[in-house]
């Protein structure tokens, strides 16, 4: 158990080096990017003289050098103020509050999607190894594979949306069933690209496991093929299932952007791109932080549980 | 300097809009179809007004193209703002669909001489919060538009002071006579807050969940960021009732935009690009109307490389196939221009800006002649050819992209060379607004418009020292004329004057005009009512919309 809690703590030191660093890099980033914001922040085209543009960066302390502005910007959110935005003069953490549970209810509901149906192909190829079934498994999940979401999202939307008008085209949707109407197509072309990955690496760890000679000695010993692939296969297979899926639920975080414009979903990803084209440095960096926090909470999740899923691990870490 | 403003923004990114071609055919009150895609741009009729509405209904779906940045106009003024806030917030002039102005919160106007305007504030009209609307909450709100920090401030230029003269009487004295502070009070300038809601609120004002400190005919409802925004019709309301109860506005950009009108998950929307417009044509259960605006596409030259002489720039504007950018850039949903502001600048005067427009063919032809082609490249040869090809600047939307190529084209017709350098949307913005990021460009495929309906509005752009003017057009009496035409109140003195500024702006070729952008309106064919015209920025367009059918 002290070593759990130690490997925890360690994590979660490391966890804080990696987001300072990231933060820096994405502070940098952003500010690097062409463009000024100070044009977009003093209005319109004709009100541009050069001594206006100084007084909204004096204003908003764009005229300070890098390091000085991180350090402000730092301060502030480690006091928990992410400042307000240039573009909307709303509170940074309103305006992310208000999109973030749509973006995270659409990755849920993409990881539901491509967990049961990736994790249950990958069985059923699996099991029926070398067959027809095989076969199926691997061609249609290479191709689903193959279609990039934003292409998967417009066909998805002609046809279901627009042609046979089965689930609605635009908005996040009210309630649990408006919810799941609203996000079953952006979830489906976000979980499309997963689907192949997870249903591969689920086909080669189960192969794996079964070629192992425990396997081997409970198939000799008559136990039932159906306890030997779920009590011994699968169970020591679900190490790398579940790294993976937690690798491409982490990615689907940053990665909602497409998905989002195509629907007209205001999340995160929408939220991001938007601060981008206008320069709105808080939004941009509050954003970027807080994916790439996801990120790194969900795989260090991941890191901690895999030793719990499989003993051989632990041994080989502790 | 003072008319066009940051709704710019919102138009420049409405163009830039990933394009969808028109494909359809036309349809029923589709008043610009002619039977075949694209729409033809010389017979595309613009109309102020949709047919009045008969029935009343309890909602309406409407959506924008963008979420408002702030409902705090003051602060942070984008057309998505005002599409919403226009129902809501009321201004002391009121902008009509034809694009003439009246006073509105001032009930009456009065102008003892040309330095001086007294507004009285009409009686009886009340505040959402239910309190009344008085005198002092009018001069608290123009003071705060004027505040120099404030998007309106430019327009209180040559305001000398402004006092409460009475119970209900606000005196404005002027430094020199200014004939565009009324059509001003018609904007963003006019509009009245609630003093006491908009301090209570401080900083948060215009964020989401404030209050909206007016008196229109709507309410703010409720606004979740990032999902939606509804307003609701106004119990106490002074003046007309609304026919719809409640407008629910989600947004949407691009195919999502398109999908969600063809669908029916939406019942209209003002389309920004006349591309979205164009994607919608000839579908079914959805009408389309094209009103007058303001807004244009223009070549706007610097004084870098060939295009700084005024003869290569006349020679240019002679060469350009205007109806080919039309038709291949626009679906036809754009009109071949001569000027550099669309029709719905003509607020007075009407005829008379109409046939002027027309008699500028002579510099700016919707379609090249033989001869125009011929008097261009003896312009060319009278100015000597530049050597370095000509560097036309752009991003990668589809319309700027044809409208770059017409003008290599166009150059390359009358014995020049031409270049094309295409950059990213967010930084094409800044070649408006920064010398350093133009400086590698000779001409910009832009697009412009402006808040008023005054022609005399764009004008100043070409006064020798404006910031617009990137060429160095020098001319006193050009400058001379526009301050007389600023400072002249009676409209049809004013019109000559512009008629006189705005040929003496062609002749030069300060900036090539191509086409004007008509607003446009799609709209389910169950409903009518708002305005087609511009007007939708500053007009209560939701509280006309309703059913066809009582």
């Amino acid at each position: 158990m002290t070593s759990l809690v130690s490997r925890v703590s360690r994590r979660l030191l490391g966890l804080l080096a990696t987001l300072f660093a990231a933060s820096f890099v994405i502070f940098a980033a952003v500010y690097a990017a062409p463009g000024d914001p100070a044009v977009f922040l003093a209005g319109g085209r004709d009100k541009l003289t050069p001594e206006r543009l100084a007084t909204v960066r004096a204003q908003y302390h764009l005229d300070e050098p890098l390091v000085v502005q991180y350090g402000r910007w730092l301060w502030d959110c480690v006091h928990f103020d992410l400042g307000r935005s240039f573009k909307y003069s709303d509170q940074v953490s309103d305006l992310v509050a208000a999109r973030f549970p749509t973006t995270l209810q659409l990755v849920a509901y993409a990881t539901v999607l491509f967990v049961v149906l990736g994790v249950g192909a990958g069985i059923l190829a699996a099991v029926k190894r070398s067959t027809w079934v095989d076969s199926l498994v691997v061609g249609g999940t290479t191709l689903a594979a193959s279609v990039p979401s934003f292409v998967a999202a417009i066909a998805l939307v002609s046809l279901f949306g627009v042609q046979l008008g089965w689930f609605p085209v635009t908005g996040s949707g009210e309630g649990v069933t408006g919810t799941l109407r609203h996000l079953t197509l952006p979830a489906l072309s976000l979980a499309l690209g997963a689907l192949a990955i997870i249903s591969r690496v689920t086909r080669q760890a189960m192969a794996d496991a079964a070629a192992s000679d425990h396997v081997e000695v409970a198939r000799a010993s008559g136990v039932p093929e159906r306890d030997i692939i779920r009590r011994h296969v699968l169970r020591n297979a679900l190490g790398p299932i579940v790294t993976m899926c937690g690798l491409v639920m982490a990615g689907m975080l940053a990665g909602t952007v497409v998905v989002e414009t195509a629907f007209g979903i205001s999340g995160i990803g929408s939220l991001l791109v938007g601060a981008i084209n206008t320069h709105d440095f808080p939004v941009a960096q509050a954003v970027l932080l807080l994916m790439v926090t996801g990120y790194i909470v969900v795989t260090t999740l991941v890191d901690v549980v895999h030793p719990l899923l499989d003993p051989r691990v632990k041994e080989a870490t502790s | 300097m003072r008319t066009s403003q940051r709704g710019r923004h919102a138009v420049a990114a409405g163009l830039a809009a990933t394009a969808l071609l028109a494909t359809a055919s036309c349809s029923g009150a589709d008043t610009a179809a002619t039977g075949g895609a694209p729409a033809d741009a010389a017979k595309l009729k613009l109309t102020a007004s949709t047919p009045a509405a008969k029935g009343h209904q309890d909602k309406a779906n409407w959506l924008l193209e963008d979420e408002p940045d702030s409902l705090d106009l003051d602060t942070q003024g984008s057309s998505a703002g005002r599409v919403v806030l226009t129902n809501v917030c009321e201004r002391l002039y009121q902008l009509q669909p034809d694009n003439t102005v009246k006073p509105f919160l001032a009930e009456k106007a009065h102008a003892p001489d040309d330095r001086t305007l007294v507004l009285t504030v009409r009686d009886g009209v009340t505040f959402h919060d239910g309190s009344k609307l008085t005198a002092d909450d009018v001069l608290w709100s123009l003071k705060r538009h004027a505040d120099p920090d404030m998007e309106q401030a430019d327009e209180f230029g040559n305001v000398r002071s402004m006092k409460k003269s009475g119970a209900r009487e606000i005196t404005i004295r002027f430094k020199a006579p200014d004939a565009l502070f009324t059509k001003a009070l018609a904007g963003d300038a006019g509009i009245v807050w609630n003093e006491k809601q908009v301090t209570a609120a401080g900083k948060d004002f215009g964020t989401p969940g404030q209050g909206d400190a007016c008196s229109g005919p709507y309410t703010l409802g409720s606004w979740k960021s990032g999902d939606s925004l509804t307003i609701e019709a106004y119990d106490k309301y002074w003046g007309a009732k609304p026919l719809t109860d409640r407008v629910t506005f989600r947004w949407a950009s691009d195919s999502a935009l398109v999908n969600a009108l063809k669908t029916g998950a939406a019942d209209g929307a003002y389309a920004e690009s006349p591309n979205t417009a164009s994607a919608l044509r000839g579908t079914k259960g959805i009408d389309q109307y094209y009103g007058p605006s303001t807004a244009s596409l223009v070549l706007i030259p610097t004084a870098r490389g060939g295009l700084k002489d005024p003869q290569i720039r006349r020679a240019l504007s002679l060469a350009i196939d205007r109806t080919g950018i039309a038709r291949s850039g626009y679906g036809g949903l754009v009109q071949p221009w001569a000027t550099p502001v669309g029709s719905g600048a003509w607020g007075y005067e009407k005829q008379r800006f109409a046939a002027a427009q027309d008699e500028l063919d002579d510099v700016a032809p919707a379609s090249p002649t033989a001869d125009d082609l011929a008097e261009a490249k003896r312009l060319v040869k009278s100015a000597g050819a530049p050597a370095d090809p000509v560097v036309i600047g752009t991003d990668s939307s589809q319309g700027r992209t044809v409208v770059a190529n017409a003008a290599r084209a166009a150059l390359q017709r009358i014995g020049l060379k031409g270049q094309i350098k295409t950059v990213p949307t967010a930084q094409f913005e800044e070649f408006y607004s920064d010398p350093g990021a133009r400086a590698d460009i000779d001409v910009l495929v832009g697009d412009w418009y402006i808040s008023k309906a005054d022609p005399m509005g764009f004008y100043d752009n070409g006064l020798s020292d404006s910031s617009n003017n990137w060429v160095g057009f020098k001319d006193k009496t050009y400058d001379k004329l526009v301050h007389r035409a600023l400072g002249t109140l009676d409209d049809k003195r004013r019109a000559s004057l512009a008629l006189d500024v705005q040929r003496r702006f062609s002749d030069a070729a300060v900036w090539i005009p191509l086409a004007q952008v008509p607003s446009a309106l799609v709209i389910d064919d169950r409903m009518t009512g708002p305005p087609a015209s511009q007007s939708y920025l500053y007009y209560p367009w939701a509280a006309r919309l309703g059913l066809k059918k009582g």
